[in-house]
């Protein structure tokens, strides 16, 4: 048999590339007629929430924007479990689901307002009402697992909105649904 | 024997509507929600900024084509090819992430929680793909040689 590796990848190889040429041109092509088109370069997922932020304090007049955080917002803090649930039967807490808004259909703490780290302009105007009546009450927020840094992000967020009472409940979601507690939809 | 187990015809074609089925589920996904899968590129720290969104935008179509053409039975050389690339580019992907010690969501199939269980799941899943692609590969290879061995036997005949 004549064929070998390097016959076949000589072969096969110049029409993978203009496979891939194709799809790069269908992929680029699509994205321009979406809603929201994808940037040809990547943001991070902080950098993303900087400008939602932004955008946010531009609609609001009376939110100063600052680049940093009030001094009087430094009071973030890590809670487990018990804390969590200890502090989500007081009425002044109230829990805030960092997760992408479809998790948060699925399930969530009960009680929880839904702050999608990834559409945090939406839900922020959203909620904006109930938010801000915790400016200086606390919230307690929450994501999917301990690694999640979604929670971190919108409490960073949160922080530079003016918020002063913040808690991570580092557990997040899935040590919730580990122990079957209450699930609301 | 087993070669002939592994050649049967109905074998190669379920296995061709299989992973080409996979692969047009995983692409149309993807293609959904550009934005999740770019984080999940993103996620395993292997590419510079400039690529992700352009792989995030490039990899649905591409899945989806081989997909396609593999369903469809035509070009069933080169899209077993495209897929033998993909599974190596995912298993190198996921494999990297795991001894790097970095938990991600693979984003194979949308969005997700990050898991190592998960990504050996995917791993092992990439490598299931892989192997059943390489008996169609196989199969595309030997059936083209086929008619060059005929040749030479006739010429030496």
């Amino acid at each position: 048999m004549k064929t070998n590796a390097l016959a076949m990848l000589s072969r096969d190889l110049p029409g993978l590339f203009v496979l891939a040429a194709i799809a790069l041109a269908a992929g680029v092509l699509v994205n321009q007629f979406r809603e929201q088109p994808l940037p040809l370069i990547s943001l991070s997922k902080a950098a993303r929430l900087e400008k939602a932020v932004a955008k946010v304090e531009a609609a609001t007049p009376t939110v100063p924007a600052s680049p940093t955080p009030p001094a009087a917002a430094a009071e973030v803090r890590e809670i487990d479990l018990a804390e969590f649930r200890r502090l989500l039967a007081e009425p002044q807490a109230l829990a805030v689901d960092a997760r992408p808004e479809i998790f948060h259909r699925l399930g969530h703490v009960p009680g929880a307002l839904a702050l999608p780290r990834d559409d945090f302009e939406t839900y922020y105007q959203k909620h904006r009402t109930k938010l801000e009546g915790y400016k200086n009450q606390l919230l307690l927020i929450y994501c999917q697992t301990s690694t999640c840094e979604d929670s971190h992000l919108v409490s960073n967020a949160l922080t530079r909105l003016g918020y002063t009472q913040l808690a991570i409940f580092t557990g997040g979601w899935n040590q919730w649904t580990q122990q079957r507690l209450a699930e609301e939809k | 024997m087993m070669a002939s187990i592994l050649g049967n015809r109905w074998l190669l074609m379920g296995l061709r509507l299989v992973v080409g089925g996979v692969f047009i589920y995983a692409g149309v996904l993807k293609f959904q929600g550009p934005l999740a899968f770019a984080d999940s590129i993103a996620s395993f720290q292997l590419l510079p900024a400039e690529l992700i969104n352009l792989l995030a935008l490039t990899l649905p179509p591409f899945e989806i084509a081989v997909g396609v053409l593999l369903v469809a039975g035509l070009q069933g050389r080169l899209a077993a090819f495209g897929v033998l690339v993909l599974c190596g580019v995912f298993a190198f992907a996921i494999g990297s992430a795991l001894l790097r010690g970095i938990e991600v969501d693979c984003g194979c199939f949308g969005g997700g929680a990050p898991s190592v269980w998960k990504m050996w799941g995917s791993l092992g899943r990439d490598l299931l793909l892989a192997a059943a692609t390489w008996l169609i590969y196989r199969a595309a290879i030997l059936k083209m040689a086929l008619p060059e061995q005929l040749n030479e036997g006739a010429r030496a005949a």
